[in-house]
């Protein structure tokens, strides 16, 4: 086939997709609302969730997570576009990072010697590892569709941006029900369960977003 | 914005015939960076390679953002697709942000040069997408003229013409592959 003949046919091609913004907003939006609905089901909110949003640390939770989703998305508009690369755009996750390690050391100086050892294990330490994975599939795969229509010239980062974006959104889905309100305990297991969900999101995107 | 700016925006809101323009524009840079990096691949497999990267450009045209430079856009796209090629061909490649420059632009020659590949995938694809890709593109029929001869309304012309290319896009990932 001569190149000529390829432009032509090309040109006459003027089925357009849609852009990446409306993208994530169009999958995202109703991943979330099913992950809130999903807490809503199986868990139930906590019970005083509106006197929660009085306690700094209870609310910080929410804040961090929230940040991590909305900082993921941004980046994912970013790597969506070709000419979007470097790791150097990850310094807003490593801003929440610190903020968070900074909230970790704050809660262990201020929490009891006798108390800590409760503070970090909590209560409910095993539906926290399994539950925010899991509330993580929905917002981590709009991210990961969206970014596969996109045109990402470096699909392991755009995987692991999409993983941490993701499951910021899962866990601040998972906060409306749960009760541990110490950074000692969900900087800890909440960190943990979304370094996972980022790894593995990082392997799917070096896969799945190539193209 | 320039002139390449304009063009694609035409083109990404429908214009068709500066779409066409924009295509032609940049084929010839395009060519001469892939002819700079490629020589061993000799010209018919440069232009292989150089119908990877337009279809590439076309799949993903949605994903320039009205007003930021062209340039910067087309060469990261071209630069994927090109180191793509030929490690795919079992070479790798070292392609420089600096050395995309429209001074490389070549012209197909005289005799354009026929590339195979392109031809190969296109026989891959069901006997009707065939048809109109090669109606459209070899006989240089309209969407319209194309819809008449195979009984199709011109919108589903346009339709299938649109998963046709994006199947090529898919079937050239798993060929070389």
């Amino acid at each position: 086939m001569k190149t000529d003949d390829l432009i032509r046919a090309l040109a006459a091609d003027t089925q357009a997709e849609p852009p990446p913004p409306r993208l994530i907003l169009i999958g995202l939006i109703p991943a979330l609302a099913i992950a809130v609905a999903l807490v809503w089901v199986t868990f139930g909110f906590r019970d005083d969730l509106l006197q929660s949003f009085g306690n700094p640390w209870s609310v910080m939770r929410f804040v961090l997570t929230g940040t991590l989703g909305l900082i993921g998305v941004r980046l994912a508009l970013v790597l969506a576009r070709p000419e979007g690369r470097g790791l150097g755009l990850l310094w807003p996750f490593a801003a929440v990072a610190a903020v968070a390690l900074g909230l970790l050391v704050w809660a262990y100086l201020a929490t009891p010697a006798e108390g800590r050892q409760m503070a970090l294990l909590g209560k409910t330490l095993v539906t926290c590892l399994v539950a925010i994975p899991v509330l993580s599939i929905l917002p981590v795969t709009a991210i990961l569709v969206a970014l596969r229509k996109g045109a990402t010239t470096t699909p392991a980062l755009a995987g692991f941006v999409a993983g941490l974006g993701g499951s910021g959104f899962g866990a601040m889905a998972y906060s409306v029900h749960c009760v541990e309100d110490s950074p000692l305990f969900y900087v800890t297991w909440y960190g943990l369960a979304m370094v996972g969900v980022t790894l593995v999101s990082t392997l799917i995107g070096a896969r799945f977003l190539r193209w | 914005m320039d002139d390449w700016g304009k063009l694609l925006a035409a083109a990404n809101s429908g214009d068709g015939r500066a779409y066409a323009r924009f295509l032609r524009t940049i084929t010839p840079v395009l060519r001469g960076v892939v002819r700079a990096k490629g020589s061993a691949l000799g010209e018919a497999g440069c232009e292989d390679v150089l119908q990877e990267v337009l279809l590439a450009v076309h799949l993903k045209r949605h994903t320039w953002e009205v007003g930021a430079p062209v340039r910067p856009w087309l060469y990261a796209i071209t630069r994927y697709k090109v180191v793509d090629a030929f490690r795919t061909r079992g070479r790798s490649i070292d392609l420089p942000i600096e050395e995309f420059a429209d001074d490389l632009a070549a012209e197909a020659g005289p005799d354009p040069t026929e590339a195979a590949d392109m031809a190969k995938m296109i026989g891959m694809l069901d006997g009707r997408s065939a048809k109109i890709v090669q109606m459209i593109g070899m006989d240089g029929a309209s969407t319209a003229e194309t819809g008449q001869a195979l009984r199709m309304s011109e919108g589903a012309v346009r339709v299938a013409l649109h998963r046709a290319l994006k199947a090529l896009a898919v079937l050239r990932e798993r060929h070389v592959k």
